[in-house]
């Protein structure tokens, strides 16, 4: 499924940065202790040092705001037609936008017929979806990890997510993960990705198993 | 074998071994002002701690290990969970780092006593007073207190926690002058201070100006939860402020990684030199890394949490930046001790020594939580898999336990002859030295995994069919338990060594740059 933050983009890049600069430190951690050769740098090592580091923050700095810019600057266009006049046409509109009410213990969510459900709520496959979080009591959090985000949904504020549902029909988990309370751990919700079939025996990764629970 | 040189700079940390601790009757115990008596009361006392904080994690740790098992309940398990927190970090880190760098600055600086001793007994008394409170009132909304959650969970003693907090604040306040007022009492100038005593000033600094946020944090709970005033500080619902509290929490909450994290560093500085027969590579890059520290730990606070209102905006950005900005000092400090080891051949004696092995793996632990956390402070991957995900545990549990605590006990390993006249085990000690690499290795690795996987953090049971969760649960506990036999192995070997250990002399670490040719000298009679 494509992510909505693009994980296999700029991320993947930073991982792997980091991924060999811990093995970097690693090898010259274990070089220094255990291999025969010395050596004394100068500080001039140091110094080419902190600028490989001043170089990386730049860098990483640069793709961090480029990929959440693209992501906020879509929900921000996107916004004005589906608050402004929403035509529910034009592919930069949202498929779908729902309202989230996130309490002690459970999610409450209101599409755009009005209609609440507890803890669960109903997409179509591949769908453009936008969430606004509000929490009335305690900060909570929002996650949806096939979507790949996570939010922090504090009381004073109304946060703002969008996300591309799953391709494939089923139901995909919705968490709190911010400490809120004693039932923190029972606060989960679905998202339930409805294709043309009925979808009352999905399991939680997606497949279909035909008639369980 | 010669006896100590400390004309040789970085040597000083040198007494001569004796049974202080066989010595110390219950009257020093309580108010002796001797600097070694107040640190070992506050070492011993962290170690009861951790034993404390360790069970409770280990308890928790086989409710996790596997899905559906629930012998806890959401309630004990929050209360365990919390009070390992707030055990481990307040009551075992800090004061374990603190108690190791009381021991040795006034050593190390000459003045041989404690100045301002009176502070530091009440800083440890508050503290006790503290974890007492913390145990009786077992509060269950983590050691962040999260407003206004924390004065909502229902329990009738919640306001111990929020004292415990206050005191836990006028205590690290006091830990904090003591250090400083310790830093600046060297003689001959800046660049003769020791680069423990530069740790001590920049972090006393940090401890008195972060805690009054903390404090405040303590009493505005307090406040909130037993309305005193008719209008809330944090309680949105009364007119007070989430945002506020965030903020204000959190610029403690980041200096209070530092708390232990910068003590610790310090005991590298100190050590080092001592087993590699020479000075650090570099002084002054140490002396900078310190200040650069010191400045950056404050504004970064918001990292922690994600300031919604301007996720995307030039605020958030600011601390992003910063954040990784503050990177350099630890790279300045890393830099230097990797070079430290590398210029100069490793005398075997080194390669021998605990607390050397200790702080060698403590430095492979600052590498693999630091520059892992490279992606904790970037926005796109924080509101990705980050925020909250057990990805937060890893990256801590590497740098609090990985790096501060295992230098600590480097340190404790170090000053071990020193105060008990005895060596300790090297069997046992090696037993507990492996236990805790492999152990945490495994804890703080499957953590990563679990959090990349979005396994969420303060949850008591989980889903039994989500990719990955449960698997990386199992090896966690695993992991968790190693660490918790290699804790049985080192109290066995501390009190085993403290009566049978062999008795020590003079220098309990001597430099024996190879052991054949010593094994030759020490063919002849000993001098």
């Amino acid at each position: 499924m494509e992510n909505a933050l693009g994980i296999w983009g700029p991320q993947a890049i930073m991982m792997a940065v980091t991924a060999s600069f811990t093995i970097f430190g690693m090898i010259m951690l274990l070089a220094a202790v255990f291999m025969g050769r010395r050596w004394n740098p100068g500080y001039s090592v140091e110094v080419a040092f902190v600028a490989l580091m001043l170089g990386l923050a730049y860098y990483a700095d640069f793709l961090s705001v480029k990929t959440y810019a693209a992501y906020q600057e879509n929900m921000n266009s996107e916004e004005k037609k589906v608050s402004g006049n929403y035509t529910g046409q034009g592919e930069a509109a949202f498929d779908q936008v729902v309202t989230v009410i996130a309490f002690q213990w459970g999610f409450g969510f209101i599409n755009e017929e009005n209609e609440l459900s507890r803890n669960a709520v109903i997409v179509k496959p591949g769908e453009k979806v936008l969430f606004k979080i509000v929490s009335n009591d305690v900060i909570h959090g929002f996650n949806i990890p096939v979507a790949q985000i996570t939010a922090e949904i504090d009381p004073d504020d109304k946060r703002e997510l969008w996300i591309k549902a799953p391709d494939t029909p089923g139901k995909y988990l919705i968490q709190c993960v911010n400490y809120c309370g004693v039932g923190h751990a029972q606060m989960k919700a679905w998202l339930v990705v409805q294709g043309e079939e009925p979808t009352a025996s999905l399991k939680t990764n997606g497949e279909n198993t035909n008639g369980g629970a | 074998m010669a006896g100590h040189d400390t004309t040789v700079r970085g040597f000083d940390a040198h007494w001569t071994p004796k049974d202080i601790l066989g010595e110390m009757t219950l009257k020093t115990l309580m108010f002796s002002n001797d600097y070694r008596h107040i640190a070992l009361k506050g070492i011993f006392t962290s170690f009861i701690m951790l034993a404390a904080g360790g069970f409770f994690a280990l308890v928790f740790r086989s409710e996790l290990a596997l899905p559906g098992v629930d012998f806890l309940g959401a309630k004990v398990y929050m209360t365990l969970m919390t009070l390992h927190g707030m055990v481990m970090v307040f009551g075992f880190l800090i004061p374990l780092t603190v108690s190791i760098n009381y021991y040795i600055l006034p050593k190390i600086l000459g003045t041989e006593k404690l100045i301002w001793a009176g502070a530091a007994q009440w800083s440890y008394w508050i503290l006790i007073l503290a974890a007492v409170l913390l145990v009786i009132g077992r509060p269950d909304f983590t050691w962040t207190a999260y407003a206004p959650m924390s004065f909502r969970t229902g329990n009738p003693y919640l306001w111990m926690g929020h004292v415990a907090i206050l005191l836990v604040a006028i205590s690290e306040f006091l830990a904090g002058a003591v250090l400083f007022r310790n830093a600046i009492s060297g003689k001959g100038g800046w660049s003769k201070t020791p680069l423990m005593a530069w740790a001590a000033g920049t972090i006393g600094l940090l401890f008195m100006v972060s805690t009054l946020p903390l404090g405040f944090i303590g009493y505005g709970l307090l406040s909130d939860w037993a309305q005193w005033n008719p209008t809330a500080y944090f309680d949105p619902s009364r007119g007070g402020s989430i945002r506020f509290f965030l903020y204000t929490f959190w610029t403690y909450g980041h200096p209070a990684v530092y708390l232990p994290f910068v003590p610790a560093i310090a005991i590298i500085y100190t050590i080092m030199p001592r087993f590699l027969g020479h000075p650090m590579w570099s002084y002054w890059s140490g002396v900078i890394a310190f200040i650069l520290l010191s400045i950056g730990a404050m504004p970064i606070g918001p990292h922690h949490f994600q300031p919604v209102y301007t996720i995307s905006g030039d605020y958030e950005r600011f601390v992003q930046i910063l954040t990784m900005l503050v990177f350099i000092p630890s790279v300045l400090h890393v830099f230097n001790w990797i070079s430290s080891l590398f210029m100069a051949p490793i005398p075997d004696s080194a390669r021998r020594a605990i607390p050397f092995k200790f702080m060698v793996m403590s430095i492979a632990f600052i590498v693999y939580g630091g520059a892992t956390a490279f992606l904790n402070a970037q926005i796109a991957p924080d509101s990705d898999f980050i925020h909250n995900t057990y990805w937060i545990p890893a990256h801590f549990h590497a740098m609090f336990f990985g790096f501060s605590g295992q230098m600590a006990f480097a340190g404790f390993y170090f000053l071990y002859p020193y105060f008990t006249g005895r060596m300790y085990n090297q069997a046992m000690a090696n037993w507990h030295f492996w236990l805790w690499q492999v152990g945490l290795f495994i804890k703080i690795t499957g953590m990563g995994v679990a959090g990349y996987l979005y396994f969420p953090r303060w949850v008591y049971d989980y889903l039994p069919d989500m990719p990955g969760w449960a698997e990386a649960q199992l090896f966690i506990t695993i992991g968790g338990f190693m660490v918790g036999l290699g804790f049985i192995f080192f109290v066995v070997n501390i009190v085993w060594s403290s009566k049978y250990g062999k008795t020590v002399d003079d220098d309990p670490w001597p430099i024996v740059m190879n052991d054949n040719e010593a094994a030759e000298a020490a063919a002849a009679p000993a001098e």
